[in-house]
């Protein structure tokens, strides 16, 4: 079956006279992961509470899984999970009761719900902690156990309000290889995120949104390709050397520019072809190289153009 | 889906499982979870000694302070002034319950619980009707014990005798439950738990001093007098003292647990209106 599981057609949601969503379509197919990139208040969260029917669109069209959220929005929460800044566990029960709680509420017995939460615990490296009190955990710990709430109910898609916010990097990566693993068992994940690395990893496609509006859509890769910058880099041992380079790389007909008393010649470059063309100019010059570097551009650097162009 | 191209058929999953989503639960079977959810905080003293020490200090305080209004032309003849006080503490004490059914939504509404039920294939109306009943439960346990210490300490003894004591606890339960919903409803609206308290102040105290709860309202100026008899405040604490005193009057009891029903039948749908739209 062919049909997204995500899809928006020209979405709009207004506050008032402000557009937090501004006409914002896009599909996400099944098994795969969409990365939402933007600022605080591009609209990011917004989108996911249409799209987990806890607020509705001011127009437009949305569909999860094929249900459209407002005309069957108990529909659609059959198939979803949310996690992230909106949807929290009770702090005041432990992770075990917590799992028992939301299976329960799904309608599953007091055995299938007692097994569900010890086979989510252990997944999510939580068995240890399954009776403390979720106030008690860890930032990772408590995430790994939102996520493992969400997943309860077996959803189609889930939603990652950013999931890892505010945590440490091994943390940060235990719950990446987690997302992982369930898109590799087919799940649907749309994912907000600040982190662009984060969407590099995670992320099959990425979309940024900029005042509630999609300002790029592409994988990573077609990103950095169109908006990016490649760049070779070389480190020389003194300034006569510098001076050399220079002139041999301007020859080779490149741009290296530097620092004023710096050591480092970075020039841009189309691709890592590039490379050999620096080391035989600097060889022919006779200039001994204490570094090279070929930089790929970071989506930092697309982030950056976008909001640029964008007049921010 | 086409047989061809499902990769999660023929994948193997090796520790997460994907059973068949569970059939759903009855209204009834949420409510009794939710509801159970909420009263684990009886488990937790530091959540619940504060709601049962509170009433208990300010009845110490008011029986000592306001003891000489007993020895007023307006207050009934006989009559101890503990043995009149507490049946409008109960009554007092459910505007407090009640307030707290709408601060503790609004907590939850912030900390994002409310968020994952309201994105559940479960009722919204289950998540307010699981915590009114779970609020009412634990205000029925505060009012017992106050009514024990009441006894115990300061020689509360009214002539109705136990089961008119436990007639006055039931008009202030209920009404708890009444206001509870208000509050709720209010607590949808505003958001806020920072917001709400302040509300709740200034409810509780207009409809509390301006009341017969600590004074005969005989013995309040004409202007504050006014308002008391109007207050349906004065008409629960009414109710609930003659039934401790040994004078039930039906009318005023059967109109102030009629006006209880009417506020519910207004304010639930008001709240699971706005609470399903709150986000």
């Amino acid at each position: 079956m062919d049909t997204p599981m995500i899809e928006l057609t020209d979405v709009t949601k207004a506050f008032g006279s402000t557009k937090a969503l501004d006409g914002v379509s896009l599909t996400v197919p099944h098994g795969t992961v969409l990365g939402l990139l933007g600022h605080n208040g591009a609209g990011k969260t917004t989108l996911v509470g249409i799209l987990s029917t806890l607020a509705l669109p001011t127009s437009g069209q949305a569909r999860v899984a094929g249900v459209d959220v407002v005309r069957h929005p108990e529909e659609v929460r059959r198939r979803i999970g949310l996690t992230g800044q909106y949807a929290a566990v009770d702090e005041t029960l432990s992770g075990h009761a917590n799992l028992l709680l939301i299976a329960r509420l799904l309608g599953a017995t007091r055995a299938q719900a007692a097994s569900r939460a010890e086979e989510l615990l252990e997944l999510f490296s939580l068995t240890d902690a399954a009776h403390r009190a979720v106030k008690n955990y860890s930032g990772g710990m408590r995430r790994r156990l939102d996520l493992a709430a969400s997943l309860v109910g077996d959803p189609d898609v889930i939603f990652l309000d950013e999931p890892t916010t505010g945590l440490d990097p091994t943390a940060r990566r235990a719950l990446w290889d987690v997302v992982q693993r369930l898109v590799r068992e087919g799940t649907t994940v749309l994912l907000t995120t600040q982190y662009l690395e984060e969407a590099d990893v995670l992320a099959d496609s990425i979309t940024v949104l900029s005042a509630g509006r999609v300002v790029a859509s592409g994988t990573a890769e077609e990103l950095k390709n169109r908006i990016g910058h490649r760049s070779v880099s070389v480190t020389v041992r003194g300034a006569d050397d510098r001076e050399l380079a220079a002139a041999a790389l301007r020859r080779a007909g490149l741009s290296p520019a530097h620092e004023d008393d710096g050591l480092v010649l970075t020039m841009p470059v189309r691709d890592s072809t590039a490379v050999a063309q620096v080391v035989r100019a600097t060889d022919e010059a006779g200039v001994d190289l204490a570094g090279l570097a070929f930089c790929e551009p970071s989506l930092d650097d697309v982030y950056m153009a976008l909001n640029h162009s964008d007049g921010r | 889906m086409t047989l061809t191209t499902d990769q999660t058929a023929g994948a193997p999953a090796p520790a997460l499982t994907r059973p068949l989503r569970y059939g759903g639960a009855g209204v009834l079977r949420q409510v009794s979870v939710l509801s159970g959810r909420s009263l684990r905080a009886l488990r937790e003293p530091a959540l619940v000694l504060p709601g049962v020490l509170e009433p208990i200090l300010m009845l110490t305080v008011f029986s000592q302070v306001f003891k000489s209004v007993s020895q007023t032309s307006a207050f009934p003849a006989g009559v101890s002034y503990i043995d009149y006080l507490l049946p409008a503490f109960l009554v007092t004490g459910s505007i407090s319950a009640g307030l707290k059914s709408g601060v503790a939504l609004t907590t939850e509404m912030n900390n994002g619980i409310i968020a994952r039920f309201k994105a559940m294939p479960i009722h919204t109306g289950s998540v307010l009707v699981g915590r009114s009943i779970a609020d009412t439960v634990l205000n029925c346990v505060n009012m017992l014990v106050m009514l024990a210490a009441a006894a115990l300490v300061f020689g509360y003894g009214p002539d109705g005798g136990v089961l008119g004591s436990l007639g006055a606890v039931l008009v202030a339960v209920v009404l708890g439950w009444s206001l509870g919903w208000v509050f709720m409803a209010l607590s949808a609206w505003v958001r806020k738990p920072e917001a709400l308290q302040p509300i709740g102040g200034i409810v509780n105290m207009v409809l509390l001093f301006a009341s017969n709860a600590f004074v005969p309202a005989e013995g309040l100026p004409g202007w504050l007098r006014a308002f008391a008899e109007v207050n349906p405040m004065s008409y629960a604490i009414t109710a609930a003292r003659d039934l401790a005193l040994g004078e039930p009057s039906t009318a005023t009891v059967l109109a102030t647990l009629g006006t209880c029903v009417v506020i519910v039948t207004v304010t639930a749908p008001l709240a699971v209106r706005s609470f399903r739209r709150a986000t």
